[in-house]
C-alpha cells in the first residue's frame, strides 16, 4: 500500500469561536469502511504515519480511569489532554482498593488513610461473623479518600506530560471520515470555582471516555443505557473511643431491612466513618433502607454527627457499546462495577490503563493515527482477564442476596476459612485462584447445607406466620 | 422498573449537600409496623410541632425522631425521617410524628428527640445532626436465649436434647428480628450458629416430609403413565423400561416432579433460565452487530 503524504496538514488545535479552523482532508481514495463488523481485519499498520505531529487524545474525566489512562498515554509518547470537571472532586465512594492496586499502580503509601484487616459479616438476624484470620501479615484492604487519589493520578499524568484542564465536556461532533478529528466542546473553568467558564473546542484524533456513571461522552457515541444501582451513604464522625472499634475494621449488613439487593455497609474512613447503603430494584426506599442501616449499627455509632450526605449511581453492568470508531470507553462510564461488592476504583484504573496501552501500541507511540479495531483490542483484553471475576461475582449476587435465608447461608459460609482464603486471595490480588478440589468438594457440602438451613427456618417462619 | 434520570441523581446530592434548592422538595419516609393481636389496645395519636426558628434565608431543618413501642406480643415501630429544604421564601417546616401509646402490662419506653441543625448560609452546607438518641427499645429477649446463643440445657426433653424446639425457637427470633431489625452490639454478639443442630435433626423435620411428598407424586404420575401406555400400545411395564422413548418419558416425569412443586414453580423456573443468561448477554452486547443506527438499550432484570 503506498504510503500517503499528508498535504499541508497544520494539525490540530485548540481554538475558540471566534477563530477559524483550519482542517485539510487527505485524499479520499483511501476509505476504510465506517460500518462497524465483526470481522474487520484492517489494522492500524495501513494508517498513514501522522507528519510532523504526535497523536492528539483527550481523556474525560480525570477520576482513577482518566487519570490512569492520561499517564500511561504520555508515558507512551502521545499528546494528551486530561478534562476534568471538579479538581477537588469529594465523591461518594466508598474508598475501598485491593492490594494488587498499590503495587501495580504505584501507589505511595501514605494515601491510604487506613488499612482494614478485619472484616464483620451481619446477617439479617444479628449473626455476627468475622473474616480476615487468613489474612498475612502484609495484606490489608486500603481505604482511601478519592479526592486524593484521584488528586494524585491527576498529576502523575501531569508530569509525564499530559495537560490538564479543568473544564467541563459539554458535547462532541463526530467525524465523517476516518482521520477526521473529533471536535470536543467543553467549557473551561480556567481553575476559578463558580465563575461560568469560557466556552471553547478543541480538536484530537481520539477520545477515552472516563467521565463516569453518567457520562457525557457515552451519550455522544450512543453507548447505550444500563441498569444502574443507586448507592447513598452518610458520613458520620464518631466518638473517638467508638472509632478505635474501627481503626482496621469494616462492617457489612446484609438483610431485607438494610436492602433487598445489596448490602448496607459501615467503612471506616480519615477520620470518621462512612454508612451507607445500595440498591436497584428500590430506589424510592433509599431512606428507609439508610435508616435500617444506622438502625443496625446504633450502638457502635452513637453520639456521632453526620456530616455528609451522597448519594450516587452504580452500574450494574456494561453499557451495550463501549467504544465507537476512536472512542473508548472505561471505568464507571463504561460500566465496569462488580456486581455482589460493587467495586469499581481498581477497574476503573486498570481499564483506563488498558485502553490507553491499545491506544499507545496501536499508534506505535503516538505516530500513526488509530482506528476502531485498535480500541477492540483493548476491548477483547479486557473481556478475556477480568470476565471470569464478573462472572462469579454476578452468580454469587444471584444466589445470596436473593431473600434472607440465602443472606443467612452466605454469612454462615463467609465464617469458613477456606471461603474467607479464597475471597480474599480473589478481591485481594484480582486472579480467580485454583483451590483444592477437596477442600471444594466441602465447601459445595457445607453450602448446600447452609443453604438448606436457612431455607428450612424460612419454611418454619412461615409456619409461624399463620 | 423506571430509570429515573441522571440528571435527577446529580443535582439531589449536591442538593443534599449545599442546601439550596431551585425548588421546594419534600421528602418524607414513615415506616410503620403494627401487629395487632386479640389484647385490646387504645391508641392515642399525638401531633406536635417542633418550634422553628430559621434565623438565615436558607436554613435546613432534619428532625429526626425515632419511636420505639412495644408490647407484650406485639411490636409497633414508627420511624419518620425528613429532609426539608426551603427556599428564600421561607416556608415553615413542620414535623409530624404521631406515636402510638400502648396501654400493656410491660413497660413502654418512648422517646423523641427532634434535631435541629442551624446551616451556613450559603455554598457547601454541612449538615449537622447528631445521632444521640436516648431510645430504649425493647430487644429480642428469651429465657433461653443466653449470651448471643440458645441454651441448649433448657431444651432437653427426657434426658436429650429436643432439635425440634431449638429449630422452632430460632425460627421465632428470626421472626422476631424480622419485623423490628435491631441493632447489633460489641456487648452482647450474636454467635448461634445452625450447624450446631445435628443434620439428621433437619432430615427428619424437613427433607423426609417433602421427600414423601414428591415420591408419593412421582409413584402416582409414574403408575397412571404405565397403565397409560400399557393400555395405548399393549407394551408392558418391562418391555417399556427397554423403550428410548418411555424412558425419556420417566425422566422427564421424575425432573417435573422434582423442579415443580407448586403451581408458582413454573413462572420462577422460566424467570431463572432467563436470569442465568442476562449478565453474560449483558457483556456480549459490545461484540454484536448494531441493530439500528439508536442505541440498543438493554432490557432491565428487576
Amino acid at each position: 500500500m503506498a504510503t500517503f503524504t499528508l498535504k499541508s496538514f497544520t494539525g490540530l488545535r485548540q481554538s475558540s469561536p471566534d477563530q477559524t479552523r483550519f482542517v485539510s482532508h487527505v485524499p479520499s481514495s483511501l476509505s476504510l469502511p465506517q460500518r462497524r463488523t465483526s470481522l474487520r481485519v484492517t489494522a492500524s499498520r495501513a494508517s498513514p504515519n501522522l507528519a510532523n505531529r504526535k497523536l492528539r487524545v483527550a481523556v474525560i474525566g480525570g477520576g482513577p480511569a482518566g487519570g490512569a489512562a492520561a499517564e500511561t498515554l504520555a508515558q507512551g509518547g502521545i499528546e494528551t489532554i486530561l478534562i476534568e470537571r471538579k479538581m477537588d472532586n469529594c465523591k461518594p465512594c466508598g474508598g475501598a482498593i485491593p492490594l494488587c492496586m498499590v503495587g501495580e499502580f504505584n501507589l505511595p503509601l501514605d494515601i491510604i488513610d487506613r488499612r482494614v484487616t478485619k472484616m464483620k459479616m451481619i446477617s439479617p438476624s444479628n449473626i455476627a461473623v468475622d473474616i480476615g484470620r487468613t489474612l498475612k501479615e502484609h495484606e490489608y484492604i486500603g481505604m482511601v479518600r478519592r479526592e486524593v487519589l484521584d488528586q494524585y493520578l491527576r498529576e502523575r499524568a501531569e508530569k509525564s506530560g499530559a495537560t490538564v484542564i479543568n473544564g467541563l465536556f459539554l458535547k462532541m461532533d463526530l467525524p465523517e471520515n476516518w482521520d477526521t478529528p473529533y471536535v470536543l466542546h467543553y467549557t473551561e473553568y480556567d481553575g476559578k470555582t463558580g465563575a461560568t467558564g469560557q466556552k471553547k473546542t478543541m480538536e484530537v484524533d481520539a477520545v477515552i471516555g472516563a467521565d463516569g456513571a453518567n457520562s457525557r461522552v457515552a451519550k455522544s457515541i450512543g453507548a447505550g443505557d444500563y441498569d444502574y444501582a443507586i448507592a447513598f451513604q452518610e458520613r458520620i464522625r464518631i466518638p473517638d473511643d467508638k472509632m478505635t472499634y474501627y481503626e482496621d475494621l469494616a462492617e457489612m449488613y446484609v438483610g431485607d431491612d438494610v436492602s433487598p439487593d445489596f448490602y448496607g455497609w459501615v467503612f471506616p474512613k480519615c477520620d470518621h466513618v462512612a454508612v451507607g447503603t445500595g440498591t436497584v430494584t428500590h430506589k424510592g426506599d433509599i431512606k428507609k433502607f439508610q435508616l435500617a442501616t444506622r438502625n443496625r449499627a446504633k450502638d457502635k455509632i452513637l453520639g456521632g454527627k453526620i456530616i455528609r450526605v451522597e448519594a450516587h449511581p452504580i452500574p450494574e453492568h456494561p453499557r451495550p457499546r463501549r467504544l465507537s470508531k476512536r472512542v473508548a470507553l472505561v471505568g464507571d462510564a463504561a460500566g465496569y462495577v462488580t456486581k455482589c461488592s460493587g467495586e469499581g476504583i481498581y477497574f476503573a484504573a486498570k481499564s483506563g490503563r488498558m485502553c490507553a496501552e491499545a491506544i499507545v501500541e496501536g499508534s506505535q507511540n503516538g505516530k500513526k493515527m488509530i482506528d476502531e479495531s485498535d480500541l477492540r483490542k483493548y476491548l477483547e483484553k479486557w473481556d478475556k482477564t477480568y470476565l471470569p471475576t464478573y462472572r462469579v461475582l454476578d452468580v454469587l449476587q444471584k444466589v445470596f442476596y436473593r431473600s434472607n435465608p440465602a443472606r443467612e447461608a452466605f454469612v454462615e459460609m463467609c465464617g469458613d476459612e477456606y471461603v474467607q482464603k479464597m475471597t480474599f486471595d480473589s478481591y485481594l490480588y484480582k486472579r480467580v485462584a485454583p483451590g483444592s478440589p477437596l477442600e471444594d468438594l466441602k465447601l459445595a457440602v457445607n453450602t448446600i447445607g447452609s443453604v438448606f438451613r436457612a431455607n428450612a427456618l424460612r419454611r418454619e417462619i412461615e409456619k409461624l406466620n399463620v | 422498573s423506571k430509570l429515573i434520570s441522571n440528571h435527577t441523581f446529580k443535582t439531589y446530592s449536591e442538593e443534599l449537600n449545599r442546601g439550596e434548592t431551585r425548588q421546594t422538595e419534600r421528602r418524607l419516609c414513615v415506616c410503620v409496623c403494627v401487629c395487632v393481636r386479640k389484647q385490646q389496645m387504645s391508641i392515642s395519636m399525638a401531633l406536635f410541632s417542633p418550634p422553628i426558628s430559621s434565623p438565615h434565608q436558607n436554613s435546613n431543618l432534619i428532625p429526626k425522631i425515632s419511636l420505639s413501642l412495644l408490647s407484650t406480643k406485639r411490636l409497633s415501630l414508627v420511624s419518620l425521617t425528613r429532609a426539608s429544604s426551603d427556599n428564600g421564601t421561607s416556608t415553615p417546616a413542620s414535623a409530624t410524628v404521631s406515636a402510638t401509646t400502648v396501654e400493656a402490662p410491660k413497660p413502654v419506653a418512648v422517646e423523641e428527640v427532634p434535631v435541629k441543625s442551624p446551616s451556613e448560609n450559603g455554598a457547601v452546607g454541612g449538615e449537622e445532626t447528631d445521632l444521640t438518641t436516648t431510645t430504649t427499645e425493647i430487644k429480642f429477649q428469651d429465657a433461653k436465649w443466653v449470651n448471643g446463643t440458645w441454651d441448649l440445657k433448657q431444651f432437653e426433653k427426657e434426658g436429650k436434647t429436643d432439635w425440634d424446639s431449638v429449630i422452632v425457637a430460632e425460627a421465632k427470633r428470626r421472626k422476631w428480628l424480622e419485623d423490628n431489625p435491631e441493632t447489633t452490639s460489641n456487648d452482647e454478639p450474636v454467635l448461634f450458629d445452625t450447624s450446631i443442630i445435628p443434620w439428621w435433626a433437619w432430615m427428619k423435620r424437613y427433607h423426609l416430609p417433602e421427600a414423601e411428598l414428591l415420591n408419593g407424586r412421582a409413584a402416582m404420575v409414574g403408575f397412571f403413565m404405565a397403565y397409560f401406555v400399557d393400555s395405548l400400545t399393549g407394551v408392558g411395564l418391562v418391555d417399556q423400561m427397554g423403550n428410548f422413548f418411555c424412558k425419556t418419558l420417566l425422566f422427564v416425569a421424575v425432573a417435573g416432579v422434582l423442579f415443580i412443586r407448586k403451581n408458582e414453580d413454573l413462572d420462577k423456573l422460566k424467570g431463572l433460565i432467563e436470569e442465568t443468561t442476562l449478565y453474560d448477554k449483558q457483556w456480549q452486547a459490545a461484540w454484536k452487530e448494531p441493530e439500528s443506527s439508536s442505541s440498543s438499550t438493554v432490557s432491565s432484570k428487576k
